[in-house]
């Protein structure tokens, strides 16, 4: 116990370090390799391995989330990337243990890190929820990026708005078809209160990338209307897909086809609407100059 | 780092395994989770970037409701000897507001919320004063124009201390429509803004509106 309590005031001493002088790059770069280096010597009974063996580590690392660049080169690995490598780690046991802390745990184990890795995480699951959900939205926006700079060199055409919003939302909800089975506690994580604000977060900086690619020009309220329809057929389908058992989930599919047709027409409809409002507005002003004119009253002040 | 802090660190993770008993959910008290990073976009400067949306919005709106209020004022004053000068203004505006739309659509920054609320309070005020007379109309145009340059000059300022370098091209815009402005301002003291009535009340009620107006479009 005593013990426990040591670590405790260490970690808070780290932690008020921390807040103290949150850009402190000499706090980061004392309390990095001694927490890696702990981490894997209680998993592996070596010796505490020297610095040099972490540059090693790092080459070999898949790609990061996040920009640290500064902490990058001096060869050290960051609190978060580290965090970040568990979680993507994690997110393949996820089929067998749900979103949940077990994952993260066995995420650490596949990158030789000690199990007690999953304790970083505060709120296991959430973090590995949230964190699956942005990395699919950064590879979503990689896609459609690459797609457009093959708009942009012509040697494709561009797609018509419907067929890339619909393909868009298709390809990301794909992401999810591994974890189809899991998804509906995914789905109840990000919608606890304390996770809204991150969710929403993600799901407005996804469907924003989606209009974006998509050629939106829009300065006015339309800008907010058509990123809040977008949302609104992105998570209709997700429910729909969860419920769906066609095969290679077709019904699904069909569903957000027609959703998003009908978001078209109304949006032409809109269109109409104001247009012919413009024209009578313009119509009567007419008749009333008219008026005004035959009654003599519209002379030059 | 000493070895010695190492091996203690070791001894304190290992009597901390032996004490959960292999519990996995264990929580180890290490340092905060950092902040994460939400968006899918890939900032450089974060700061920069909310600096850089708040500028924006906040200026489209300010010349979507100028080019409203000489809507407005064209609409009551358009045929009468000032309408040219109105005109003239109002053209400028529309060069403006050209400019930051198309700013705000290649850095991708959110318009305020409040546009359509700007859309008709903008022409309610412009209508408004122009029934006072030309002069009422006048006295509008200089209230709003000046806090428009005060307003310009503070961002003009802000981003002087950020980063002159990037963002010189903004700078430039800003300035060049900062002088315009201010031309605006002096037309209309020359045409006889300050024989409007209660001009004094007209210009402090009108520029705290204003003010409002750039503090909500700043931030919604």
């Amino acid at each position: 116990m005593a013990a426990m309590r040591a670590l405790r005031a260490a970690g808070r001493a780290g932690l008020r370090l921390f807040r103290h002088r949150p850009d402190s790059g000499l706090a980061l770069r004392s309390a990095r390799p001694l927490w890696v280096s702990s981490l894997r010597s209680t998993n592996q009974k070596t010796p505490p391995p020297s610095f040099t063996d972490q540059t090693e580590e790092k080459s070999s690392a898949p790609p990061r989330y996040t920009d640290q660049g500064g902490d990058e080169s001096e060869g050290y690995e960051s609190e978060e990337q580290l965090q970040q490598r568990i979680l993507s780690a994690a997110v393949a046991f996820v089929p067998q243990y749900g979103w949940s802390s077990e994952a993260i745990a066995e995420g650490a184990k596949a990158l030789d890190l000690s199990v007690a890795a999953a304790g970083m995480f505060e709120s296991g699951g959430s973090e590995l929820v949230l964190h699956f959900v942005s990395e699919c939205n950064a590879r979503l926006a990689q896609l459609l990026e690459e797609e457009q700079k093959v708009v942009q060199l012509s040697s494709a055409e561009k797609k018509p708005t419907a067929d890339f919003l619909r393909d868009a939302v298709e390809t990301r909800l794909r992401m999810l078809i591994p974890y189809i089975g899991r998804w509906p506690q995914a789905l109840g994580i990000l919608l606890l209160p304390q996770n809204i604000p991150s969710s929403l977060k993600l799901l407005t900086a996804m469907v924003d990338d989606i209009w974006h690619y998509a050629g939106d020009q829009s300065t006015d309220v339309s800008w907010y209307t058509r990123r809040a329809v977008l949302a609104g057929i992105y998570n209709t389908t997700e429910l729909v897909m969860m419920q769906d058992n066609s095969p290679d989930f077709e019904d699904t599919w069909k569903f957000l086809q027609s959703r998003i047709s009908e978001a078209m027409t109304a949006g032409n409809s809109v269109k109409q609407v104001t247009s012919t409002g413009e024209a009578v507005i313009q119509g009567l002003m007419g008749v009333s100059v008219t008026l005004k004119n035959l009654t003599g009253l519209n002379q030059r002040r | 780092m000493d070895r010695a802090a190492v091996l203690g660190m070791r001894q304190l993770c290992s009597g901390l395994r032996v004490i959960s008993g292999g519990k996995r959910q264990c929580c180890l008290p290490v340092y905060m989770v950092p902040a994460r990073q939400c968006s899918s976009r890939v900032h450089t400067d974060d700061g920069d970037k909310a600096l850089l949306d708040r500028v924006i919005r906040v200026d489209h709106a300010g010349e979507y409701g100028a080019n409203r209020i000489y809507a407005g004022q064209m609409a009551v004053l358009g045929r009468s000897s000032v309408g040219p000068i109105i005109q003239h203004m109002w053209n400028q505006e529309k060069v403006h507001l050209k400019t930051f739309t198309e700013l705000m659509v290649a850095n991708r920054v959110r318009p305020t919320i409040l546009l359509p609320f700007w859309n008709v309070a903008g022409f309610v005020l412009g209508a408004g004063t122009a029934l006072l007379g030309k002069n009422g109309a006048m006295a509008c145009t200089v209230a709003v124009e000046e806090t428009i340059s005060n307003h310009y000059n503070n961002q003009i300022r802000t981003l002087m201390e950020r980063d002159p370098e990037k963002h010189k091209e903004l700078l430039q815009t800003i300035k060049k429509f900062r002088d315009e402005e201010m031309e605006h301002h002096d037309t209309g003291l020359e045409h006889d803004a300050e024989l409007a009535p209660a001009y004094l009340v007209l210009k402090t009620f009108i520029q705290a509106g204003c003010r409002a107006a750039v503090y909500l479009s700043e931030r919604v």
